[in-house]
């Protein structure tokens, strides 16, 4: 918008030029176009990408292809890690549970973190104090937070002690213990630090929006929600897409969280994908096997990742 | 507390002992005295080699009493300790190892399956041969296996732990519970509702952690499985038995849930991490926990002398002989890098001597390896002197499984056996699978 106003200003009394139809100017193509001379400028990052990025990644894939153990001699076994895969019972309750996982932490990191953005946009007085409070959980360690959880969560912890002080004995839990609890607990905790970063994206995306076009649209007796609706989600279309896609990223690949306050327990009910990776090849010491699960897990982001993109993508024209 | 590796029973020390109550962590004490002589090995050789060890418990010195006390014996001889984190210790041994980095002598594991185990490291060659014929008469009998690889020796033991319960005498005798190596599980379970009517425990276990239900199975299984079949692993090894179809391995998983079912845990067991047990073993809630022997002299010198521990057995179902699960699972290696080899088997054979081998058993507050002579036990180890010398023991059994995974799945598996999670076919199952 205000690149289009400027050209407006721009043209103001040649209406010859006028008439023609707004051009990018020359100038600011020239700003993000990269000389032929000056690309061995990036090349020292290049390098250091493929050498630390790319070429660990491909030498973790190539042994995803053997039989190692870690110490000494391997073999080349095909397919066969792939194949056993499949036949892990395992690794599907672990692939149920990181989906699971991701699904929740994408929509209530995303709906509570968009909704405390609104809440704490403007005309709330103590609105700085309160993101900052909101976003000091994500400046945490995930493992030290996990671990405050862990102790909340425990049996003679916190959270029975005040159940039982409000006379509600019969609500308490062994919470990380539970089967069918422990899951949830595990979500709580990731959700609860991670609402102030995706508040911080949408509030990046709400300072796009100007409140003029939400007066202007009120005055013509559009309510809250159709403004919502109408106005503020398309203006936000890449905060949504990024927010999302990160957060879609960070639930698939939980790890911390799960080893800090469950280790996958009890009996395997909290396992994710990331946990199997790690314990399969840290652990049990079955380094082929692992890094074949890090490659499948690697694809399964990667799809989410691009669905998500391309699920997410501004189809409105806004911000092109 | 013991130094350990992932899986084998001194793992819980290494972890249960006190991580969390600094008041229950304390240092360890030990000596040892040189005998005289120069050098060690050959002189041509230089004589300045590297130990390394992994301990959570920056107080305990046992390892470096015993490299002082081999320096004072060989004069010119020197050994630097490195004291590296217990908690990832086996990777990163190994991966050292791997990278032809390897310290001249380290901590290993015997048997087999963890990263930093004998076997697959003297399979890659990574190890040195001990040719001694001295070392290979005074490996821990009933454990020779484990410190061999095609018949040829790489690794000595340190000394021997009882992989029991630690017990409070005293709170028991509070909550009027009198419970002796004898008695019989069934008559603890049909105690347990009355203590826990007291608010306390008869057993700590903390259920989150799979080491710890681990050990607990192990050590039940050592009476009901391994007492009647000692050579249970070699079955299950040659195929001929399996987990899924033994009887006594399902009564090992039933026991424990009748356990968890009559109160003899603490509350919230089966979500419970290892600062329960310390917790509540400090707090008198608790009056035992499943660990090795090593755990009780840590207990009792953090506590400085205001607890007194003693060492049981694991007990038995009624009509089952009790056996004690004995370990001498933490053993030392050397390079097959090293620049002095004689001085390295030197060394290492030291540690099976009376001097090494007391000055380690008394740091850990363990037993020296083969010990028969009980009248200068530690005073903890009162109440299982007759068993030792009577000779009802057997091997911590998952020190000879393929790899750790079984062992992974029994103590998860018994956790989620306790929660309703899995049946008992279902966890065996699981071995089976996992055993390769």
């Amino acid at each position: 918008m205000s690149a289009s106003t400027r050209t407006v200003d721009r043209n103001a009394g040649t209406p010859a030029r006028a008439a023609r139809p707004p051009q990018p100017s020359t100038a600011r193509r020239r700003t993000y176009k990269m000389g032929h001379g000056y690309w061995w400028w990036a090349l020292p990052a290049v390098i250091l990408m493929l050498g630390v990025v790319y070429l660990s990644t491909a030498s973790g894939a190539f042994f995803a292809f053997t039989d190692w153990t870690g110490i000494g001699s391997f073999n080349f076994i095909g397919f066969d890690n792939f194949v056993r895969i499949t036949q892990n019972p395992e690794l599907v309750g672990a692939l149920i549970n990181t989906l699971l996982l991701a699904a929740g932490f994408l929509i209530f990191t995303n709906v509570l973190g968009l909704a405390f953005a609104i809440a704490l946009n403007r005309g709330l007085k103590t609105r700085y104090l309160l993101r900052t409070l909101l976003f000091m959980p994500v400046v945490l360690s995930p493992i030290a937070v996990s671990f405050v959880w862990k102790f909340i969560f425990a049996y003679e912890g916190p959270l029975n002690q005040f159940l039982g002080a409000v006379g509600l004995k019969n609500l308490q839990q062994v919470w990380l213990a539970s089967p069918t609890l422990a899951l949830g607990c595990v979500l709580v905790v990731m959700v609860w630090q991670n609402i102030g970063f995706t508040m911080v994206l949408y509030l990046a995306g709400l300072a796009t929006v100007p409140p003029e076009l939400e007066e202007a649209a009120a005055l013509d007796g559009a309510g809250a929600w159709t403004r919502f609706r109408t106005i503020v989600v398309p203006m936000i279309q890449p905060s949504i897409a990024i927010a999302s896609t990160l957060s879609l990223i960070q639930g698939l690949r939980v790890f911390d969280q799960v080893l800090a306050l469950t280790g996958g327990g009890p009996g395997g009910a909290t396992e994710t994908l990331a946990t199997e990776v790690y314990k399969t090849t840290f652990v049990y010491q079955q380094f082929g096997f692992g890094a074949a699960m890090a490659l499948v897990l690697s694809v399964i982001i990667l799809i989410f990742a691009i669905a998500q993109q391309a699920a997410t993508r501004d189809r409105t024209g806004i911000g092109d | 507390m013991n130094q350990s590796r992932p899986f084998g029973p001194s793992r819980l020390a290494l972890v249960a002992i006190p991580a969390t109550a600094a008041l229950l962590l304390a240092g360890c004490s030990g000596g040892g005295s040189g005998s005289g002589g120069n050098g060690g090995g050959d002189a041509a050789e230089p004589q300045s080699i590297t130990l390394a060890i992994g301990s959570a418990n920056p107080n305990e010195h046992q390892f470096q009493d015993v490299a002082k006390a081999y320096e004072a014996a060989h004069k010119g001889v020197s050994i630097k300790v490195e004291n590296l984190p217990g908690e990832g210790y086996p990777q990163a041994i190994a991966t050292r190892v791997q990278a032809g980095n390897a310290p001249d002598v380290f901590q290993v594991a015997s048997g087999s399956g963890q990263a930093d185990s004998i076997a697959p490291l003297a399979k890659a060659g990574l190890l040195l041969e001990l040719s001694d014929p001295d070392i290979k008469d005074r490996l821990a009998k009933g454990e020779e296996a484990d410190f061999q690889y095609n018949g040829k020796v790489y690794g000595v033991p340190t000394a021997t732990a009882v992989n029991g319960v630690v017990w409070n005498p005293d709170l028991a005798k509070q909550v009027g519970l009198d419970v002796t190596a004898e008695t019989s599980l069934d008559d603890i379970i049909a105690q347990c509702p009355d203590v826990a009517a007291k608010g306390v425990a008869v057993f700590g276990l903390a259920g989150a952690v799979p080491f710890n239900p681990g050990i607990a199975s192990i050590e039940l299984a050592t009476s009901i499985v391994y007492g009647p079949t000692p050579d249970w692993n070699k079955q299950r090894a040659d195929g001929k038995v399996k987990f899924a179809t033994s009887k006594e391995w399902k009564s090992t998983l039933d026991y424990l849930k009748k356990m968890f079912e009559a109160g003899c845990f603490q509350p919230g067991a089966e979500g419970a991490g290892f600062d329960a047990l310390t917790n509540g073993a400090s707090s008198g809630k608790i009056i035992g926990f499943f660990a090795p022997s090593g755990a009780a002299k840590s207990i009792m010198d953090g506590a400085g002398g205001h607890v007194t521990l003693t060492v049981l057995p694991f007990p038995a179902p009624k009509g089952v002989d009790p056996m004690m699960s004995v370990s001498s699972d933490i053993s030392v290696a050397g390079s097959s890098k090293t620049k002095s080899p004689k001085l390295v088997a030197d060394f290492l054979k030291f540690f099976t001597e009376k001097e090494g081998s007391k000055t380690m058993a008394d740091g850990q507050g363990t037993l020296p390896v083969n010990a028969t002579d009980t009248s200068d036990l530690l005073p903890q180890y009162a109440p299982v002197a007759d068993i030792l010398t009577s000779g009802n023991t057997r091997p911590f059994a998952s020190v000879t499984w393929p790899n750790p995974k079984v062992y992974d799945d029994l103590g998860s598996g018994a956790t989620a056996v306790m929660t309703g999670q899995k049946s008992a076919d279902e966890v065996l199952k699981q071995m089976d699978s996992d055993w390769g």
